[in-house]
C-alpha cells in the first residue's frame, strides 16, 4: 500500500490485496507507516518497479469508491470505514462510458468560484461554471435562462490534479517521511500546555468551516495566533471603506443597472473577485437591442488605468494615466461634482484628462443614482474612499454595501509584518503555514526566507513542495480542491460547497483536515463541512445543498452606510514625474500564473495574455514613449531600481501603457514550482521573480523607480506580432502596418450607439470584391451542398468578449490540445484551436484595443477541403468541417489555403512526454471522447463534435437514457466548451435549421457579419459587430466614426 | 587538363576539317567513349567525394526528419510550406531544360541541340529525382504518402481529385516516366558503342545488357528514329504542362499572391530559364574537364545564353505584369501582398530575385559575357540563386501575411532546412557525376548525324 503515497501502484496484485480490506485507500495511505520513496519529496519519485497508473486500474479503483459514495452526487468520500463487496451490480447513475457532473467550488485569493465538474468513470476531466449559482449563474442572451461561465484559472486548475510534480509525501527537513511521524509530532505538540509561541500563517480563505475551526483552535490552544497572507488582496478597499464609512463593508455593484461605470485602475472583468458576475452584468446592458437599461440604451464605461486591462478594452473611453495619478484624477472628478478645491497635480491639467473628466462629471450628474465608481486593488485607500463617497451620492441604486464576513481582520500586509516582527522577537517557535508560498511572495523587505529559518519548527501545507516547503521543517502535501471537502463564499457571500470528486491521488490533506488534526478531532471532513452548513441556518437538506453546490440565501446582508464627511485627503497628490529618474512601478496580476501559484500549469503558461500575447514569461510593460526616452526595446533586459532593491526583467513595449509607468507582471521566476514552472533557460521560459521589488510599503505601486538597460536580451514568446516584437512594436509606417490599420475595421467591425439607432444599419457589406453580376453574391465553381437536416453554426458577439481567455483553456481541456512550449510558440506553432486576436487602433500611446475570438469558421465552401489530396478534411451532412485524423498525411495544404489560419499542425509528437512514466498520470485527464492526435496530422476546432454526437445519441435513445421524445434536442442542448466557459455568452452555438434557435436569431441580427465574407467561403460562424457608446461630447477624440466600417 | 589537350590533338583538326569523314566520326566516338571507358580523371574523385558528402547531409537530414517530425524545419502554422516546396518547385523547374532541348528543339530541327541534349536530359532526370523527394518528405506522415496514388484498397480510400497536389502526382510521375524513357531510348545506340569499345569483360556485359541488344541494323535505326520522334512529340506538351500543373498548387488556392492566372506561363518560362542556367553551369566546366570543347562548342554556350536572355525577359515581364494585375484588379488584399513582397520584411528576398533573374541575364547581351566561360558559369549560378528565391518569395512571403493580421508570421529556416537543401544538391551532383563518368555524355550517333561529313560533300556547317 505504501506506494500509493506517491500515486503509483506497483501491481494489480497490490491493489487486489489492499482494496477489499481497506475501502478507503486514501485514508490508509495517511496511516501507512513508511514511505518507500528514498529521495523524499524533492528527489525524483522512485522509478524502480513503479508501474504507471493504468487507466484500467484506475477505473477499477474508482468503480470501487463509487460504490461507496453515500451522498448524492459525491464522487467519493473519505474516512468512512465500511466493508465493501465487489461491484456485482452497477451503481445507480453509473453508466460505463458516460459522464457525471458534480457541483463543487474552487477558491482563489479567498473567494469562491462555483463550479460543475465533469467526471468520466471516476476521473474528473472538465471544469465548468455552475449555472445555477445565484451569484455566478444567470443568462444574458435572450432565451438563455441558465449559463455559468468560468475563469481561465478554474479551467486550468484541473491540470494540477493530475500533475506528477505535486507533492506526494510528507517531508521532514527535506527528507521524505510519513504521515504517522507527522501525526506523532502533532500529538506531541497538542500536549503542550501553552501555545503562546504557536502561529498560523494561512492563505486567505472565506471558508466558514475553516473559520469555525479557527475559533475552536483559539479556544483549545490559547495563545495561538492566526495570521492571513495573500499577495494579491483587496485590502486597500477595506481600508478605503473604513475611511469613507468608518467600518469595513464590501461594495457590490450592479453593473446591469448602471448607466455610467467608472473604473479607477480597476480591472472589473479579470482581476476582480466578482469578475464573472461583473462581466455578465456589464454585458447585459451592452446590446442596445436587448439591454437591461431599456431598448436602444446601453451603459458607458470609463477606464482610468495605467496598464491596459480587459476593462480598458471594453471601455468607451480610456485614460492611460499612471496608477499614482489616479488619485488626483479622481479628486478632480470629485471636485467637479461636489465642489471643493481641485488637486494641484500636473496630471489634471493634461488636456485630454481634463476634457474627459469634465465630460464624465457632467454625465455622472445626469445619471445620478445610476452610476458605479469602482477602484482597483492597486489603488490606495484614499481612492477607494473617494469612490465610495461618489457611489453614495451618485450610485444609490447601483452599489450595495455588504457586511464583511471578517470585519476585524487586519490587512494581509499588516498580518505578515506582525508575524515577521514576532519571529524576530523570538516569539514564534512553531509556525503552521497553511497553503500559500510566503518565501516566494512575501514582501521582500521582510526577508521571510531568513525569518523562516529562525522558527524552530515550521509546517508547510502545500500542493507542491515549493520554495517555502524547502525552508520549512515539515512539508505536508495538500489535497487538490477536487480531492477534499470544503466550503467557501463568493464575493456576495453565498456559501458554496466544495465537493471532492476523487480520493486524494497523492494522499494530501486539506486545511480543514489539518486544523481538525490540530484539534485532535477525528470527525470526517464532510461532517465538519455539513455541520457548518447546518449552522448557517439556511435550511434545506445537506444532500440538496451538495447537489446544488451552494446554499442559497446565505448572501452577506446589505448594510446601510453613511459617508463620514469629505475627503480630508492631501489634495496635492502625486506629482507627475518628468525625467527618467521618476518612474512608477505597478505590480500586476499575471493572467497565466495569478500570483505565481499556477506556474506549473502548462495550459495556463501557454495561454497568451489577452493584451500582451506573452506566453511562458512575465515581463515589464513600458509605454512606447517612455521606452523611446529610456532607449529600451522589447526583449531588452532592463534593471528596475527602487531604493536599494533592483530587478532585472525583460521589457515589453506595450501600446496603451501609461507614460512613466512600468507594469511589472508578477508570478515568474519560481525556483521550486515544478518541472514546468521553474525559471529555466531563456528558450524554456519561467520569467522573472518580480517579488524581489515588492515591499510592505509598496505592495501595489512604488514611485521613484529608475530603469536602465543591462544590455542583455531575452526572447519573449508572443502569439501575435512574432516578428514585429523584435522591432519593439515600433510601428514605423511600413507597408505591413499601413495594411494592418486598414484591415482592422473590416475584420473587427464596430458601430457606435448612434449608428445603430439608424434602423437601416447592417454590419454586413453588400458588395464584396468580385461580386459576380451574373450569378449574384456567393456563386461558387463547385456544386454547393444542400443541407436538409441540422445546420450547426456559431455566433460570436464581439461586444461581449472581454478577453478573459477562459474559452482558450476550456478548449484545451475539452479537446486534448497539446502544449508545445516556449520555443515552439516563438515559431508560430502554438496549437490553440481557439485564439483571441488582439488588434490595436489609433495612437500608439493611447490606442483602442479590439479582440476577436477566432476558431474554425466551418465554411460551407471550405477552401481547405478542395485542396486536400487524400480527402482527410470533409464536410458533414450537418455542415461541420470534419477532420479525419487517420486519413491525414500532413501536406499542410489545407492550412495554407485557410484564410482564417485556424488549422494547427502537429509538427512534433507533442505527447512525447508520456514516454516518461512519471507523466502517465496525466493521461487520466484526457477527454476520452476526443482523439489524441499523432505527429504529422492536421487538427483544428471541431465545434466540439464529440458533444454534438453525444447529445444526438442521447436524444435518439428512448427514456430512461434520453430526456425527451426521440431525436428532439431543444436549443441549448449542446454547448461547445468555449461557449460553456464564456462568462458573457459571447459565443453561442446551435442549429440554424431551427429558426428560433439563439444562433439563428443572432445570425439574423443586423450586427452580424461574415469574417472575410468577400472570399465566399460562407463561414458558419458569424460575428456580431461590437457596439461602442462614446460620450457625444468626446466623440471627436474617440475611435471610429458612426456607421459601419 | 591533360585529357582535353590529348583530345584536341587526337581528333586532329576536329570535325569538318579532316579529309576522311570516317576519321571525324571515329574522333567523335573515341572522344566520347574515352570519358566513359578510360581511366577515371583526377578531378572526378574530389568532385564525387564532395557530392557524396552533400548527399550524406540529405541522409542525415531525412533520418532526423522522419524520426522527429516536420518541426525540425522552420515551417509553422502560418507558413505550412516553406523551403520544402520551394526546393520542390526549384528542382522541377531545373528539370525543364532537358525536355525542351531534347524534344522541342528536336521537333524544331535545331541541330545544335545534339551536343548538349544527352547531358541536359540526364540533368532533367536527376533534377526530377531531387524534386520528387520533396512532395514525399514534406508530408507529416511520409509513410502514408502513397495514399496520394489511386489504388484499389479495402480501406475505402480514394484520392481527392479536386486537389492540385493530386494533379501534381500525375504530372510529375508522367514527366519522370517520359523523360527517363526518352533519355534511355536515345542512349541505346551509344550504349552499344560503349559495349563495342569496352575492353573489360564486365563492362562489355554491363553495357551489353543496357543497350538491349542493339546491333545498328537499318530496321533498328528506322524504328529508333520513329520512336524518338513519337517520344519527342509526347514530351513536348509536358514541357508546358508539368510546370503549369505545379503552378496550379498556388494558382488554384485562394491566397493573395498565389491566386493569379499568370502563374502557369510564368512558371514555365521560369523553369526553362533556370533549366538552361543549370545546363550551362554543368556543361561549361564539363566540356573542359572531359575535353569536349570541339563537340560542345562556344556557339552552343552562346545559344544557351541567348535563350536565357529571352526567358529572363519573359520572367521579368511576368514580374511586371503580376504587379500590374495586382494593382489593376482593385483587389486590396492582392495589392497588399505585392507591396508587401517588395517593401515588407521579405523585401531582401524580392530584390535578390529581381536582380538575379532580370538584371543578371542582361549581361548576356555582350558577346564577351557569353564567351567567357567563367562569366557564363557565375551568371548562370546567380540565375539559379534568383530562381530559387523566386519560389521562396512566392511561397513564403505570400503566406507570411495573409488575411488576418493576428496570424501574421515570419519564417526562419533551421539548420535542417539548410542541410536538406544542400542534400538535394548532393543527390543531383552525385547522380550527374556518375552519369558523366559511366555513360555517354554526348549523343554520339546524333552528333555524327549533324556533322558536315554526314552530308556528303555539303558543308553547311
Amino acid at each position: 500500500m505504501s506506494s500509493l503515497d506517491h500515486g503509483y501502484w506497483k501491481s494489480m496484485a497490490e491493489l487486489d490485496r489492499d482494496l477489499p480490506a481497506e475501502t478507503e485507500f486514501a485514508a490508509t495511505s495517511l496511516e501507512s507507516s513508511q514511505s518507500d520513496d528514498p529521495d523524499g519529496p524533492d528527489g525524483p519519485p522512485a522509478d524502480d518497479g513503479v508501474d504507471p497508473l493504468s487507466r484500467r486500474n484506475f477505473a477499477k479503483l474508482m468503480g470501487a469508491s463509487f460504490a461507496l459514495a453515500g451522498v448524492a452526487g459525491a464522487g467519493c468520500k473519505r474516512y468512512d470505514r465500511e466493508e465493501i463487496v465487489p461491484l456485482a451490480r452497477r451503481p445507480e447513475d453509473q453508466v460505463p462510458g458516460t459522464t457525471q457532473a458534480y457541483a463543487t467550488a474552487f477558491e482563489l485569493g479567498g473567494h469562491a468560484q462555483a463550479l460543475v465538474v465533469t467526471s468520466y468513470e471516476g476521473r474528473p476531466v472538465k471544469v465548468d461554471g455552475n449555472p445555477e449559482h445565484p451569484f455566478a449563474g444567470g443568462g444574458i442572451v435572450t432565451g438563455t435562462k441558465r449559463h455559468g461561465g468560468s475563469t481561465a484559472f478554474a479551467q486550468g486548475s484541473i491540470l494540477h490534479l493530475y500533475d506528477p510534480d505535486r507533492s506526494q509525501s510528507v517531508a521532514h527537513s527535506g527528507k521524505g517521511t510519513s504521515f504517522s511521524d507527522w501525526k506523532a509530532w502533532i500529538s506531541d505538540l497538542r500536549k503542550q500546555s501553552n501555545f503562546n509561541k504557536v502561529r498560523v500563517l494561512a492563505e486567505a480563505t472565506s471558508s466558514p468551516t475553516v473559520q469555525a475551526l479557527r475559533r475552536r483552535l483559539n479556544g483549545e490552544m490559547p495563545g495561538l495566533i492566526w495570521h492571513e497572507w495573500e499577495p494579491l488582496s483587496w485590502d486597500n478597499e477595506r481600508a478605503g471603506m473604513v475611511q469613507a464609512f468608518g467600518r469595513v463593508v464590501r461594495p457590490l455593484a450592479h453593473l446591469d443597472l448602471a448607466e455610467t461605470i467608472v473604473a479607477l485602475d480597476c480591472d472589473l472583468f479579470l482581476d476582480h473577485p466578482a469578475a464573472l458576475r461583473y462581466s455578465r452584468d456589464f454585458a447585459k446592458s451592452r446590446n442596445p437591442d436587448a439591454s437591461t437599461l431599456g431598448r436602444g440604451r446601453m451603459n458607458r464605461l470609463y477606464a482610468i488605468e495605467s496598464a491596459y486591462s480587459s476593462t480598458g478594452v471594453m471601455a468607451d473611453h480610456r485614460l492611460p494615466v499612471r496608477s499614482e495619478h489616479v488619485l488626483p484624477v479622481a479628486q478632480l472628478l470629485e471636485a467637479l461634482l461636489v465642489g471643493g478645491a481641485q488637486p494641484r497635480a500636473d496630471i489634471v491639467s493634461d488636456p485630454k484628462v481634463k476634457k474627459v473628466v469634465e465630460a464624465l462629471a457632467r454625465e455622472i450628474k445626469r445619471n445620478t443614482g445610476r452610476v458605479v465608481v469602482l477602484a482597483g486593488r492597486k489603488q490606495p485607500a484614499a481612492v477607494h474612499a473617494l469612490a465610495a463617497r461618489l457611489n453614495q451620492t451618485y450610485g444609490s441604486s447601483t452599489v450595495e454595501h455588504l457586511e464583511d464576513p471578517a470585519p476585524t481582520r487586519p490587512s494581509h500586509a499588516e498580518a505578515i509584518a506582525t508575524l515577521a516582527r514576532e519571529i524576530k522577537q523570538q516569539q514564534v517557535e512553531t509556525l503552521f503555514i497553511l497553503g500559500g508560498n510566503p518565501v516566494y511572495d512575501a514582501p521582500a523587505d521582510l526577508d521571510f526566507s531568513t525569518l523562516l529559518g529562525q522558527v524552530a519548527t515550521s509546517v508547510h501545507l502545500s500542493e507542491y513542495a515549493n520554495e517555502t516547503s524547502a525552508k520549512a521543517t515539515w512539508h505536508v502535501p495538500r489535497a487538490h480542491y477536487l480531492e477534499a471537502w470544503g466550503d467557501a463564499r463568493t464575493w456576495d457571500g453565498t456559501l458554496t460547497l466544495q465537493q471532492p470528486l476523487i480520493a486524494p491521488m497523492y494522499g494530501g490533506i486539506s486545511i480543514i483536515e489539518l486544523c481538525a488534526m490540530l484539534l485532535g478531532d477525528e470527525t470526517p471532513t464532510d461532517e465538519l463541512v455539513s455541520r457548518t452548513f447546518a449552522d448557517s441556518g439556511a435550511g434545506g437538506t445537506w444532500r440538496a445543498a451538495i447537489h446544488d453546490g451552494f446554499v442559497d440565501k446565505t448572501q452577506l446582508a446589505a448594510q446601510a452606510v453613511q459617508a463620514s464627511g469629505g475627503g480630508g485627503v492631501d489634495l496635492a497628490g502625486a506629482q507627475a514625474g518628468a525625467g527618467t529618474g521618476d518612474l512608477e512601478v505597478t505590480f500586476l496580476q499575471s493572467s497565466s500564473t495569478y500570483d505565481g501559484r499556477f506556474a506549473n500549469n502548462a495550459w495556463l503558461q501557454e495561454t497568451p495574455d489577452f493584451l500582451t500575447k506573452v506566453t511562458w514569461d512575465n515581463v515589464a510593460l513600458i509605454a512606447p514613449d517612455t521606452a523611446d526616452k529610456l532607449g529600451v526595446h522589447s526583449q531588452d533586459i532592463i534593471r528596475i531600481k527602487v531604493g536599494d532593491r533592483s530587478l532585472d526583467i525583460a521589457a515589453l513595449v506595450m501600446p496603451g501603457q501609461a507614460k512613466g509607468s512600468i507594469g511589472v507582471v508578477l508570478g515568474g521566476g519560481r525556483t521550486r514550482a515544478g518541472r514546468v514552472g521553474n525559471k529555466q533557460r531563456e528558450w524554456v521560459g519561467g520569467g522573472f521573480d518580480a517579488y524581489k521589488l515588492r515591499t510592505t510599503a509598496g505592495l501595489d505601486v512604488i514611485g521613484g523607480a529608475t530603469v536602465t538597460r543591462t544590455g542583455g536580451r531575452y526572447r519573449i514568446a508572443t502569439t501575435q506580432e512574432h516578428h514585429d516584437i523584435r522591432r519593439g512594436m515600433s510601428w514605423s509606417k511600413t507597408v505591413g502596418e499601413v495594411e494592418y490599420a486598414k484591415k482592422i475595421p473590416d475584420l473587427v467591425r464596430e458601430v457606435q450607439l448612434e449608428g445603430l439607432a439608424d434602423p437601416g444599419y447592417k454590419a454586413e457589406t453588400d458588395h464584396p470584391y468580385f461580386h459576380d453580376h451574373h450569378h449574384g453574391r456567393g456563386y461558387s465553381l463547385y456544386e454547393e451542398k444542400k443541407y436538409e437536416g441540422r445546420k450547426w453554426a456559431m455566433a460570436i458577439d464581439l461586444g461581449n468578449c472581454m478577453g478573459c481567455n477562459a474559452c482558450m483553456v476550456a478548449c484545451q481541456s475539452e479537446n486534448n490540445v497539446p502544449v508545445v512550449g516556449k520555443r515552439e510558440v516563438t515559431r508560430n506553432r502554438e496549437m490553440s484551436w481557439i485564439r483571441i486576436d488582439r488588434y490595436f487602433k489609433g495612437d500608439l500611446n493611447d490606442p483602442e484595443v479590439v479582440g476577436q475570438p477566432v476558431t474554425c469558421q466551418h465554411c460551407e465552401n471550405a477552401p481547405c477541403e478542395t485542396v486536400c489530396p487524400v480527402g482527410a478534411t470533409l464536410h458533414s451532412s450537418e455542415g461541420l468541417n470534419d477532420m479525419v485524423y487517420n486519413r491525414c498525411v500532413g501536406t499542410r495544404y489545407c492550412l495554407n489555403n485557410c484564410p482564417y489560419r485556424v488549422r494547427r499542425f502537429n509538427f512534433f509528437d507533442y505527447h512525447k512526454e508520456f514516454q516518461d512514466a512519471r507523466n502517465n498520470v496525466r493521461k487520466l485527464l484526457f477527454n476520452p471522447d476526443v482523439t489524441v492526435r499523432e505527429r504529422g496530422v492536421m487538427e483544428k476546432c471541431t465545434y466540439c463534435v464529440q458533444r454534438i454526437q453525444g447529445a444526438k445519441i442521447k436524444a435518439k435513445n428512448p427514456a430512461p437514457y434520453g430526456d425527451n421524445e426521440r431525436g428532439f434536442m431543444p436549443d441549448g442542448t449542446i454547448t461547445t466548451a468555449c461557449q460553456a466557459a464564456c462568462p458573457t455568452e459571447a459565443i453561442v452555438f446551435g442549429d440554424l435549421s431551427d429558426p428560433d434557435s439563439r444562433v439563428s436569431l443572432l445570425h439574423k441580427d443586423r450586427r452580424n457579419y461574415e469574417l472575410l465574407g468577400d472570399l465566399n467561403d460562407k463561414p458558419r460562424t458569424r460575428f456580431l459587430a461590437r457596439v461602442r457608446n462614446p460620450n457625444p461630447e468626446l466623440a471627436a477624440s474617440s475611435g471610429q466614426p458612426a456607421g459601419h466600417n | 587538363m591533360a585529357t582535353s589537350s590529348d583530345a584536341a590533338s587526337e581528333a586532329g583538326a576536329g570535325p569538318g576539317h579532316g579529309p576522311d569523314p570516317r576519321a571525324a566520326f571515329r574522333g567523335i566516338t573515341n572522344d566520347v567513349t574515352r570519358v566513359a571507358l578510360g581511366t577515371t580523371p583526377k578531378w572526378w574523385y574530389p568532385a564525387f567525394a564532395v557530392s557524396n558528402l552533400m548527399l550524406l547531409c540529405l541522409v542525415v537530414a531525412l533520418y532526423h526528419l522522419f524520426t522527429t517530425g516536420i518541426g525540425v524545419w522552420g515551417n509553422n502554422n502560418v507558413q505550412g510550406w516553406a523551403w520544402d516546396i520551394t526546393n520542390f518547385v526549384f528542382w522541377i523547374g531545373i528539370g525543364h531544360a532537358g525536355t525542351l532541348i531534347s524534344a522541342v528543339l528536336y521537333l524544331f530541327r535545331q541541330e545544335w541541340r545534339t551536343s548538349i541534349n544527352r547531358s541536359a536530359e540526364a540533368m532533367t532526370i536527376f533534377a526530377v529525382a531531387a524534386a520528387g523527394i520533396f512532395p514525399i518528405i514534406h508530408t507529416g506522415r511520409p509513410w502514408f504518402a502513397w495514399w496520394l496514388i489511386p489504388h484499389p484498397n479495402d480501406m475505402g480510400m480514394w484520392p481527392q481529385f479536386r486537389s492540385p497536389l493530386m494533379w501534381d502526382v500525375f504530372a510529375i510521375s508522367t514527366y519522370a516516366t517520359t523523360s527517363i524513357l526518352f533519355w534511355y531510348m536515345g542512349m541505346v545506340p551509344d550504349l552499344a558503342t560503349l559495349r563495342d569499345k569496352a575492353k573489360e569483360r564486365w563492362k562489355q556485359i554491363a553495357y551489353g545488357l543496357l543497350c538491349l541488344g542493339w546491333r545498328g541494323s537499318a530496321r533498328q535505326w528506322h524504328r529508333y528514329e520513329r520512336a524518338y520522334l513519337i517520344l519527342a512529340a509526347l514530351s513536348t506538351p509536358l514541357v508546358l504542362s508539368v510546370h503549369s500543373v505545379v503552378s496550379f498548387d498556388f494558382a488554384t488556392s485562394q491566397n493573395p499572391g498565389w491566386h493569379t492566372t499568370i502563374l502557369p506561363p510564368y512558371f514555365v518560362a521560369g523553369a526553362i530559364f533556370s533549366g538552361f542556367a543549370m545546363v550551362a553551369t554543368l556543361l561549361v566546366p564539363l566540356r573542359y574537364l572531359c575535353g569536349l570543347q570541339h563537340i560542345i562548342k562556344e556557339s552552343h554556350i552562346e545559344a544557351m545564353c541567348k535563350i536565357m536572355i529571352a526567358t529572363g525577359l519573359m520572367v521579368g515581364g511576368a514580374y511586371g505584369i503580376e504587379l500590374f494585375t495586382a494593382w489593376y484588379s482593385g483587389n486590396a488584399a492582392e495589392w497588399f501582398t505585392f507591396r508587401n513582397r517588395i517593401l515588407g520584411e521579405y523585401s531582401w528576398a524580392y530584390f535578390m530575385m529581381v536582380s538575379c533573374n532580370v538584371l543578371v541575364p542582361q549581361f548576356f547581351w555582350f558577346k564577351k559575357c557569353r564567351t567567357n566561360p567563367w562569366i557564363v558559369v557565375i551568371l548562370s549560378i546567380l540565375i539559379n540563386v534568383g530562381m530559387w528565391f523566386e519560389r521562396f518569395v512566392i511561397i513564403a512571403t505570400s503566406l507570411a501575411r495573409q488575411a488576418l493580421p493576428g496570424m501574421w508570421g515570419y519564417f526562419s529556416p533551421t539548420r535542417w532546412d539548410v542541410l536538406t537543401l544542400i542534400g538535394s544538391f548532393g543527390l543531383f551532383f552525385t547522380l550527374f557525376l556518375l552519369f558523366a563518368r559511366f555513360l555517354p555524355i554526348i549523343a554520339i550517333a546524333e552528333v555524327k548525324g549533324v556533322l558536315p561529313e554526314a552530308h556528303a560533300g555539303k558543308d553547311h556547317h
